[in-house]
C-alpha cells in the first residue's frame, strides 16, 4: 500500500505516512490515505469535480497545505476525494495543481469513519532520498 | 520515567527542576498519584518541560494527573503567561478550541426512562447530527454566524435557543468577549457555518447517566448542583468547535511559524508556535480563539436544544415537567485571562488549559450565584464505557494550580492499538449487557474509545481530590450512549 498509518507518535490521534516516486505520487497517495480514514473509499462516486491550486514555501508546506485543503473541502464542500488528476514538479516553485474527483458526503449510501479536522506540524516533515518521496504527519481526530 | 531526577514535593506532586534540560525557566509539577506516577510517559515529561522553557511563564508548568502526550502542551498541561513578555500559543489550547463539557439535570428517575431507552437513544441519535461532515439543523447567514461567534451564549439566548438558567451556568456565561470575528479567515467561516448543533466524532459523545445514591460523595453538594432525587437522569455533551476552531488553530499555526523569526521566539517544538501575547499576530489570535470558544459555546447550547425537542416528542411532556436544565458547562481546551497572586502583588495572566478544567474555589465572582458559596462544578468526562464524575473547585486550585484541575480519564493506549485488541461490536455487546445501550454511525470506533483505552477514571479522580484541587461530588454512570 502506498500509504500507511502509524500510531508511533501519539495515541490520541493517528499518523500518516506516504511514499512516492515522485513528490506528485507521494502527495496524491497521502491525499487518498487522508480520506480513506474518514470513508470506505469503493463507497465513493467521482463524478463531482473541483479545481485545485496549492503553492507551498518548500515540500513541507506543500503537504501541509495539500492535506488541509482536503480536509478543508470535507468540512466546508462535503467533498469527499476518489481520485486526483493533478501535476507536480519535483523541483520549485512548489505547487500542485489539477483536478480532484470525488464525491458529496451521503451517509446512505457510504461507509462513513472517523472525521480528521486537521493536520498537525507535530513530527510533520517531507524527505527525498534517491528517488523516494516520503511524506509524514500526524493527523487530529 | 527519569523520576529519580524529580523531587517528591507531598505524596502526589512531582517537581522536574529547571536544570532538567536547557532553558528552562520555571520548574514543571507532575500531578500524579503513587499508583499512576511510574505511567507518565517520557513524551509528556518532555513535552511540559518544552512548555517551562516558553517566554513570560510564571510559577510552574503543570500537568495534571489525566495527562498524556499531545502535540506542543501535553494534554492535560496548564500554564500562565505574563502579558506583558509572555506568548500565547495554539499548542497550548488544543486544535479543538473550547472542546469541553456539558452537564444537565433532568426530574426523571432511571425508571422514567427504562422502558423507552431504546427509543430515547434512536430519536437522540437521528435529532443530533454526529460524524464525518455533519451539518446542523441552522442555516446561519455570515452576519448571523458573526453575530454568533461574538454573542456565544447570549446569541443563544436571543434567538430561544437557551433559557435565561442555561446562560448563568456556562463558564464565562458562554462569551469571551475579546471575540472579533474579523479576526478569522474565510477557510474557518466556510467550515464552521454548517457545523453549529453538531456532535463531530472521535471521543465526542452524547450519553444518558444516572446519579445513584451509593456514587453520591457530598449529598449537600450534589443537591447545591441540582442532582437531588435517587436514580436521577443526567445527560453528559462531549464537544467542541467542530471544524471552524479547527481551522482557526491551522491559520495561526502558520501566522505564528512564519513571524517566530521577527519576535526572536525559538520553541523546542513546532506545535509550541507562539506570538507574543501583546503582538498583533498575538492580538489577532486571541480574538480569533474567542470566536471558536464562543462557537463551542453555542454549539453545546443548540445540542441542548435538540436533546430538549428530542426528551419532549419520547415522553410527551413539558420542558417544566422534564426539567432539564444546565448544570454547568466548562471549557477543557482555552486560554483566558485571570487574575492571580505572583510574588506577593495581583497580576493578569493568560492561563492556557488544554485539557484541563478550570476549579475555581468558593467566593469567587465568576461562578453563578447559585454555586458561588460552594465553588464551581467541574465535570470529567471518562470513556464511554466508564461514564462521568461531577467535581467542586477549590481554594487550594486558586492558590496552587491557577485554578485548573484535570478533564478526563485520559488516554493509555493508542486507537489502532485498540482496534487491534477488540472489535468494535464486541464492546457494544459487552456495553449492552451491563446496560449501558450505544448508537454510533461507526462502530469500529467504539473499540477506539473502549474503556481500556483510558486510565481509570477513579484513580485519576481520586488524584486530584487528594491533592485538594477539586473535591469529589458524585460518579455518574451511563445508560445510553450515542458516539460521534
Amino acid at each position: 500500500m502506498p500509504y500507511q498509518y502509524s500510531d508511533s507518535h501519539t495515541s490520541a490521534d493517528i499518523g500518516l505516512v506516504s511514499c512516492g516516486s515522485s513528490l506528485k505520487e507521494m502527495l496524491t497517495d497521502a491525499a487518498l490515505g487522508l480520506t480513506a480514514l474518514m470513508v470506505e473509499p469503493k463507497d465513493l462516486r467521482d463524478d463531482r469535480i473541483v479545481d485545485i491550486e496549492i503553492v507551498g514555501d518548500d515540500p513541507e508546506s506543500l503537504f501541509y497545505r495539500w492535506l488541509s485543503e482536503i480536509i478543508f473541502l470535507k468540512d466546508a464542500e462535503k467533498f469527499l476525494l476518489k481520485k486526483c488528476v493533478v501535476k507536480s514538479d519535483d523541483c520549485p516553485p512548489w505547487k500542485i495543481s489539477g483536478k480532484l474527483f470525488g464525491d458529496a458526503i451521503d451517509p446512505s449510501r457510504q461507509r462513513l469513519k472517523i472525521d480528521i479536522k486537521a493536520v498537525t506540524l507535530y513530527k510533520l516533515g517531507v524527505t527525498r532520498n534517491e528517488n523516494v518521496w516520503r511524506g509524514e504527519a500526524v493527523l487530529d481526530l | 520515567m527519569k523520576k529519580e531526577k524529580f523531587l517528591q514535593i507531598s505524596s502526589h506532586i512531582w517537581e522536574i527542576p529547571v536544570d532538567y534540560k536547557p532553558g528552562m525557566r520555571v520548574p514543571a509539577r507532575i500531578l500524579s498519584s503513587p499508583t499512576l506516577i511510574d505511567s507518565v510517559d517520557e513524551k509528556v515529561i518532555d513535552q511540559i518541560t518544552n512548555v517551562a522553557c516558553l517566554p513570560g511563564i510564571k510559577r510552574y508548568a503543570y500537568c495534571m494527573p489525566d495527562g498524556h502526550s499531545g502535540y506542543g502542551f501535553p494534554i492535560g498541561g496548564v500554564a500562565a503567561f505574563s502579558l506583558s513578555d509572555g506568548i500565547i500559543s495554539p499548542g497550548g489550547i488544543g486544535f479543538d478550541i473550547n472542546c469541553g463539557m456539558r452537564l444537565l439535570r433532568t426530574n426523571l428517575n432511571f425508571d422514567d426512562i427504562k422502558e423507552k431507552r431504546e427509543e430515547l437513544l434512536n430519536r437522540l441519535f437521528a435529532t443530533i447530527p454526529s460524524g464525518v461532515g455533519a451539518s446542523g439543523f441552522l442555516k446561519l447567514s455570515r452576519p448571523d454566524f458573526f453575530k454568533a461567534m461574538e454573542k456565544g451564549g447570549e446569541w443563544c439566548l436571543e434567538h430561544g435557543y437557551a433559557t435565561q438558567r442555561d446562560i448563568e451556568h456556562i463558564e464565562d456565561r458562554g462569551r469571551l468577549e475579546q471575540a472579533d470575528h474579523k479576526t478569522v479567515s474565510e477557510k474557518a467561516i466556510s467550515r464552521g457555518i454548517n457545523q453549529m448543533g453538531t456532535l463531530g466524532s472521535g471521543n465526542h459523545y452524547l450519553e444518558i447517566e444516572i446519579a445513584a445514591s451509593d456514587n453520591i460523595y457530598d449529598k449537600n453538594l450534589a443537591e447545591v448542583f441540582g442532582i437531588d432525587r435517587e436514580h436521577q437522569v443526567l445527560i453528559a455533551i462531549h464537544c467542541g468547535s467542530r471544524g471552524f476552531g479547527h481551522q482557526i488553530a491551522t491559520d495561526y499555526l502558520e501566522v505564528f511559524d512564519k513571524c517566530a523569526k521577527k519576535y526572536g521566539l525559538t520553541v523546542r517544538d513546532r506545535e509550541l508556535m507562539s506570538a507574543p501575547v501583546n503582538s498583533e499576530e498575538g492580538k489577532r489570535y486571541f480574538g480569533a480563539m474567542a470566536c471558536a470558544a464562543n462557537a463551542a459555546f453555542v454549539n453545546r447550547q443548540l445540542i441542548v436544544f435538540g436533546v430538549r425537542k428530542a426528551f419532549r416528542e419520547v415522553f410527551g411532556i413539558s420542558d417544566e415537567q422534564l426539567g432539564i436544565e444546565t448544570i454547568y458547562d466548562v471549557a477543557h481546551n482555552i486560554a483566558k485571562i485571570e487574575e492571580y497572586e505572583i510574588d506577593g502583588k495581583r497580576e493578569k495572566l493568560l492561563v492556557h488549559r488544554k485539557g484541563a478544567t478550570r476549579s475555581f474555589g468558593p467566593g469567587r465572582s465568576e461562578i453563578p450565584a447559585r454555586y458561588r458559596s460552594v465553588g464551581q462544578p467541574v465535570i470529567v468526562g471518562g470513556s464511554m464505557e466508564t461514564g462521568s464524575a461531577l467535581l467542586c473547585g477549590t481554594a487550594i486550585a486558586d492558590a496552587e494550580t491557577f485554578g485548573s484541575t484535570l478533564h478526563g480519564a485520559g488516554r493509555t493506549m493508542s486507537r489502532m492499538q485498540a482496534k487491534r485488541t477488540v472489535r468494535g461490536e464486541a464492546v457494544k455487546q459487552k456495553m449492552q449487557a451491563s446496560g449501558v445501550l450505544v448508537k454510533t454511525g461507526y462502530l469500529p470506533g467504539l473499540a477506539e474509545e473502549a474503556g481500556f483505552a483510558y486510565k481509570n477514571i477513579d484513580d485519576v479522580v481520586a488524584a486530584v481530590d487528594a491533592i485538594g484541587i477539586s473535591k469529589k461530588v458524585a460518579r455518574l454512570y451511563p445508560v445510553l450512549n450515542i458516539k460521534g
